[in-house]
């Protein structure tokens, strides 16, 4: 009995000596009731249950919000939802707290917002990817992901087209790794599709989901599944799963597309591009808007007219007559002669 | 369409990949229940094991270091556990849920502390996929066996040494009679509480094994929650294997196939993407209820140990 109470103790300590030392580099950390500037503008961020270190639009929520700390002076809190019962209940706590602005981060908070939101009239507001009408404290930042998948959808088809690229399987495949079967991802996929065929419309897409997001390791056989069957170009709108997307794409040597934030430090030579979805510049122009008394209530689109959405700049091994073609497309996004639907091809998601 | 399906094969390297973390903290699992202890934290002992794996290879940039550093603090875990469970006599089943939501926070939570939202550093060393010379060069089996990451030839080795170690040896006849009737076993000589940790312990370093797997040998980075259920699943693929490692690889090939398998049905034909996502784990209830006649599980099984009752 004494000598495993004495084990116990050993192993607590253990644990926490490991706890304190530290290795590679510290990111950023939230901060709360920072003393900055200007006190009298306060912003909250509320994250769904994702949490900060999903790579995706938490993180980059939080990396707008520590802007307009930097840039504006505006006073920060962040926290984390454990779960989805918390939403209501963490709004609730800024807007009693007086905070000028709540930013709830995903669809999953469209209730909640909801109901906080006409307790409070008084706060102003903002989701991110879900769109609540009628209420006019309440900002929706939408995303037109179909249209920067459409584009990196033109990138993969003019790659496949395309000859002397190295590592290229010569298949005329390409692969797409969804976390799941819903409208944030399908949207992007939906853009994907009709982007690749384009460009040809005989390519092979291969699309599979792997039913979660925190799941590297199912993504990387996906994905490994997936370039078996020949495809050379892999993109995944699967969250923490596409880690290990991006891992089977370095591992066998062929090439992947990141998303909603640029992934390239993932793996620099096979992450061609990236998907971008302006998450953090969402949230730091509306944090500016409504510090400068021009909160709009309503649906806010970001898109590639406005820079919302977009692609990272494609690594060398992306021929320039690629890159040229991109960028057409993109022009002609812009100005409306070619229109992407959100809509999945027949035949895809099903 | 469905034969050539099979006659692919990386399906069969997808199969074994993916049987790999269910095998190992089902192994794990045996170890421990056969001993006499009632074992679920295997969850989340593999996500202490991933943790840790990748932290200490990224503190001294080996792998195989990191592997060690993985499988020694999944042995503390177990420890903790073993200490609770074996000489306190608590409930095993709520301490070992206990483990999983704590292990699932402390990993996250150190994730961040340590490393911050961006991740683990992407220069994290991983754990080497070895080419048997020869037996890659074979058609089919090649490409299944002859490619795999080192922690998979580790595991096959560790489900023989471990029907050996049970049910060949001394010490393993002896872990299995405090499992069976510990009242007999202690009067026989043996130390009933010595050979309850020794099986924690065993089955915490094979979990934990599994999770560093996770983590180091398919990947080199941790992810919140990254063991994602398997931990669960190599539950059922225990129970179904009778407690016994054949058994339990077996089970784990059968989840692994399926798995692997509902990857490769996506996308072909017109089944919906949600059922075929439902196999592992309708596979898993299936083989639950008894599909496979009735497995018995130790005697002992969940009973803490006194003495002088």
């Amino acid at each position: 009995m004494k000598r495993s109470r004495l084990f116990g103790a050993l192993a607590v300590v253990l644990i926490l000596t490991l706890a304190l030392a530290g290795c590679g580099n510290t990111g950023t950390t939230p901060n709360t009731g920072d003393t900055a500037k200007k006190p009298d503008f306060k912003v909250a961020l509320v994250t769904d249950v994702g949490g900060l270190n999903d790579h995706s639009f938490n993180y980059l929520a939080n990396k707008g919000l520590e802007k307009a700390k930097a840039d504006l002076g505006v006073q920060t809190a962040v926290v984390e939802s454990k779960q989805m019962t918390d939403y209501e209940s963490n709004l609730t706590k800024f807007a009693q707290e007086k905070y000028n602005l709540v930013i709830a981060v995903g669809f999953l908070m469209h209730d909640a917002v909801a109901k906080v939101a006409k307790q409070f009239p008084d706060t102003k507001f903002m989701i991110i990817d879900s769109e609540i009408k009628d209420q006019p404290n309440v900002s929706s930042a939408l995303f037109n992901t179909e249209q920067c998948g459409y584009l990196v959808g033109v990138m993969a088809g003019a790659m496949e087209t395309s000859t002397g690229i190295p590592n290229m399987l010569g298949k005329n495949t390409v692969g797409v790794v969804g976390g799941m079967a819903i409208p944030p991802v399908n949207d992007y996929i939906a853009g994907f599709i009709q982007g690749a065929k384009s460009v040809d419309s005989n390519i092979n897409i291969i699309v599979k989901y792997t039913g979660k997001f925190d799941d590297p390791a199912g993504g990387k056989t996906t994905a490994l599944t997936m370039i078996g069957q020949g495809a050379d170009i892999v993109f995944h709108v699967a969250g923490g799963t596409g880690n290990g997307v991006i891992d089977a794409a370095k591992e066998k040597k062929v090439y992947a597309i990141g998303v909603d934030a640029d992934q390239n430090y993932l793996a620099p030579d096979n992450v061609i591009t990236s998907a971008l979805k302006g998450v953090d510049t969402a949230t730091y122009s509306i944090i500016k808007a409504t510090k400068d008394n021009q909160f709009k209530s309503g649906d806010v689109f970001f898109n590639l007219a406005n820079d919302g959405v977009g692609f990272a700049k494609p690594i060398k091994a992306v021929p320039d007559p690629v890159v040229a073609k991109v960028n057409e497309a993109a022009k002609k996004i812009k100005d409306g002669s070619i229109k992407v639907s959100n809509e999945m091809p027949a035949g895809y998601g099903k | 369409m469905f034969w050539h399906i099979l006659a692919q094969p990386e399906l069969w390297a997808a199969t074994l990949a993916m049987a790999t973390p269910l095998a190992l903290p089902a192994l794990g699992g045996t170890f421990s229940e056969r001993s006499g202890v009632v074992n679920i934290a295997m969850e989340g002992i593999m996500l202490i094991g991933a943790f840790f794996g990748v932290y200490a290879a990224c503190l001294t940039h080996s792998a195989w270091l990191g592997m060690l550093g993985g499988i020694i603090m999944g042995a503390v875990m177990s420890l903790i556990f073993a200490w609770v469970t074996v000489s306190i006599g608590a409930d095993q089943v709520v301490v070992g849920m206990g483990v999983n939501i704590f292990a699932a926070g402390l990993t996250t939570f150190l994730l961040n502390m340590i490393f911050g939202y961006g991740g683990t550093p992407t220069s994290t060393p991983h754990l080497p996929n070895i080419h048997i010379p020869g037996l890659s060069q074979v058609p089919f089996i090649g490409p299944v066996l002859g490619q795999q990451n080192v922690v998979v030839y580790i595991m096959l080795l560790a489900v023989i040494a471990s029907h050996y170690f049970l049910f060949h040896t001394n010490l393993g006849l002896r872990l299995r009679a405090v499992g069976e009737n510990p009242q007999a076993a202690d009067t026989a000589g043996i130390n009933v509480w010595n050979m309850r940790y020794l099986g924690v312990i065993i089955g915490g370093m094979l979990s934990s094994l599994g999770g560093v797997y996770l983590s180091l040998g398919l990947l080199n980075s941790f992810e919140p929650n990254m063991s994602s259920g398997r931990g669960y699943i190599a539950l059922a693929a225990m129970i179904f294997g009778k407690w016994t490692p054949f058994g339990s690889l077996g089970a784990a090939l059968l989840f692994g196939f399926s798995t692997a398998l509902s990857m490769y049905l996506q996308g072909t034909g017109n089944i919906s993407t949600n059922i075929i996502q439902m196999l592992p784990y309708a596979l898993t209830i299936l083989a639950l209820v008894g599909l496979v006649g009735r497995s018995t599980e130790p005697a002992a099984d969940g009973i803490p140990y006194e003495p002088n009752k």
